[in-house]
């Protein structure tokens, strides 16, 4: 209540009058009353109205917050914390390898940014995870739903359909293997249709555009609240021609971490973004390096990135908070995203090679 | 969309008119400004800013599409979905042949036959639907002066003898093929800012640029401070145009 006035998200024209007028405090204000307000600083009786009812708004939320309340605290222990995260999901990418340097997979509620050359799989990995994301919770995965942006067009639907006929191929073997009701039910709505239908599109042709959408993605976040990926393939593609203005620039993509960071948070999903590479010309060499500056290096809580070896591409976890440094190699075949050794035919090592939570059930079965 | 005057965007007139004083009349100025910068700018309350910028963001949103219904698009309409090169393994490799909708880069050292497998291309995307081809005019932006019209013909007579049997059809396939000789960059990239109308008003159905490295090189010296940026500048400013027209009109370009 002892909130001081120039602390309130009023207009500014209006907290001018009020400072000139001589108000310090909330308290004030609420005191005066409308009528009082209008005459003291000369606005009519449905602005002050207006203002009084912000007023108000602000010091109860304050007063939650003060008295412990929930919602708008993110305040929490570690001990919270670690629970929370131990029971989190991660998005696998069929690539065990990959999965392993990764903790598990791509995590829910981080940024993980995507850098690599042309050509190298970034997009293929995108598709590969808006479709892994919608795997069923009994063979291991998150149940929910993906939205892809596409600032670059390079998102191509027989590409998603070869990927998921795999996807599903690969669940239906397993629920033969492992001969349980609820992996069969789950299969009945696990259909091509259905992943389909539920990766939602969005075109981005310039960074006007893919800022609109990132204003808006909260509000659609809340209308589809079963989505767990949001993908932007080619967050730099947009920032990097046709800017004079380079701290604009900054400015722009700081604003965009900020928010995407929010949107991982609140809605607990994976935000994925893909980068491309620059030459950074040093004295006697040049190096390839992310795009969009050093700044922006730090928006992103895990950053891969992929490169070539003569033809084999390997993949090098750049910066992670919990995992180290590695490089592993993986291919692309028609079916998607997989490792480059082929796993072991047998059909209790495929269940260990889709989720290591599967372990446990296949050696009871063994058993 | 970026362009879009905020009056478009259904912003009160008085809003509009205290924006334009600050110099903000597009969408793009509105949504590059801070919270603060726009609560200063405009006036409003915390809570009002965030009410607008959703009205704007909005109006300059794209529309949503699930895959599913890309995928049923395409679906109804196979054959247009890929422009077959009549090489079988090419076309196999590709899944089809020169995809309609996206970008197709073909490089290789001189020599090698790029020119040539664009010319029969262009005869291609000439012929009917019922022949494999697109049944539609071509657009050839040609920079190295290396499109020969006497070759094209040589081609198409000795490709398909059966359908180019008279010479009022040769005379027919040669008029829908629009050549541009184009030697300079800047006019490449007015060349390619203004196909939009020609590509309704002539209805096109292939764009064919020969060839895009042959002008950056000649004009671009990379050694020189500043002409890398330029140059990638203007690549990719042609780039993003471009696939604009591609994915518009369903072309393979």
């Amino acid at each position: 209540m002892q909130r001081e006035v120039g602390t309130l998200p009023l207009a500014p024209a209006l907290r001018a009058r009020l400072a000139a007028a001589g108000f310090q405090t909330a308290q004030e204000l609420l005191d005066t009353g409308p009528c009082g307000l209008s005459k003291e600083i000369g606005i009519s009786r449905e602005e002050a109205l207006e203002a009084l009812q912000v007023v108000r708004q602000e010091c109860h939320g304050d007063a939650a917050r003060t008295a412990g309340g929930s919602g708008a605290t993110r305040k929490c222990t570690a001990l919270e914390l670690l629970e929370e995260e131990q029971t989190q999901g991660f998005i696998i990418t069929f690539c065990s390898a990959l999965d392993n340097i990764l903790g598990g997979g791509v995590q829910l509620t981080k940024i993980t940014e995507i850098c690599g050359a042309p050509g190298v799989g970034k997009t293929q990995l995108c598709m590969q995870l808006a479709v892994d994301v919608q795997i069923p919770e009994c063979f291991g995965g998150v149940a929910g739903e993906a939205v892809f942006i596409d600032t670059e067009g390079s998102f191509m639907v027989d590409r998603v359909v070869d990927i998921a006929a795999a996807c599903v191929q690969h669940c239906h073997l397993i629920a033969e293997a492992q001969q349980e009701e609820d992996l069969r039910k789950a299969l009945e709505t696990f259909s091509l249709e259905n992943i389909l239908s539920h990766i939602y599109y969005f075109r981005c042709r310039d960074y006007t555009e893919l800022l609109a959408q990132v204003y808006l993605l909260p509000e659609f976040l809340s209308e589809h609240s079963k989505v767990r990926l949001v993908v932007i393939d080619g967050i730099a593609f947009p920032f990097r021609h046709d800017f004079e203005d380079l701290s604009l620039r900054t400015r722009l993509l700081n604003g965009l971490a900020q928010q995407l960071i929010i949107i991982a948070n609140d809605h607990k999903s994976a935000v994925v973004l893909t980068n491309q590479m620059t030459t950074r010309i040093g004295q006697s060499q040049s190096t390839l390096v992310p795009a969009l500056g050093e700044s922006w290096g730090h928006a992103a809580t895990v950053r891969l990135i992929f490169h070539w070896d003569n033809s084999q591409r390997l993949a090098t976890l750049y910066k992670s908070p919990s995992q180290k440094e590695s490089t592993i190699a993986y291919h692309i075949t028609s079916q998607g995203f997989r490792d480059v050794q082929p796993p072991a035919v047998t059909h209790s090592t495929e269940g260990t090679e889709l989720n290591p939570r599967k372990r446990p059930r296949t050696e009871e079965e063994k058993q | 969309m970026a362009a879009k005057k905020l009056r478009r965007a259904q912003l009160s007139q008085e809003m509009c008119e205290r924006l334009s004083r600050y110099q903000i009349t597009t969408c793009q100025d509105f949504l590059c400004l801070s919270l603060l910068e726009l609560m200063k700018v405009t006036g409003q309350s915390y809570y009002e800013v965030q009410k607008l910028l959703c009205k704007v963001s909005r109006a300059c949103a794209p529309k949503m599409q699930t895959a599913y219904e890309m995928k049923l698009r395409k679906s109804v309409n196979p054959s247009s979905a890929f422009l077959s090169t009549t090489l079988h393994s090419l076309d196999r490799v590709l899944h089809g042949g020169v995809p309609c909708g996206s970008l197709t880069e073909i490089t290789s050292p001189p020599g090698c036959g790029k020119t040539q497998f664009c010319i029969m291309l262009s005869v291609l995307a000439t012929l009917p639907v019922s022949m494999g081809g697109l049944d539609g005019a071509v657009i050839y932006i040609d920079t190295e002066s290396a499109f020969s019209a006497e070759r094209l013909i040589e081609m198409a007579a000795n490709r398909f003898p059966a359908y180019f049997d008279s010479d009022e059809k040769l005379l027919c396939m040669s008029r829908s093929i629009h050549l541009y000789r184009e030697l300079t960059c800047c006019c490449v990239l007015k060349r390619i800012m203004s196909l939009e109308e020609e590509i309704i008003s002539k209805k096109v159905k292939l764009i064919i640029i020969d060839s895009v490295a042959s002008v950056v090189r000649k004009e671009f010296d990379t050694k020189l401070q500043g002409n890398l940026a330029e140059r990638s500048n203007f690549l990719t400013r042609g780039a993003s145009v471009l696939k604009y027209l591609a994915e518009e009109f369903s072309i393979p370009v």
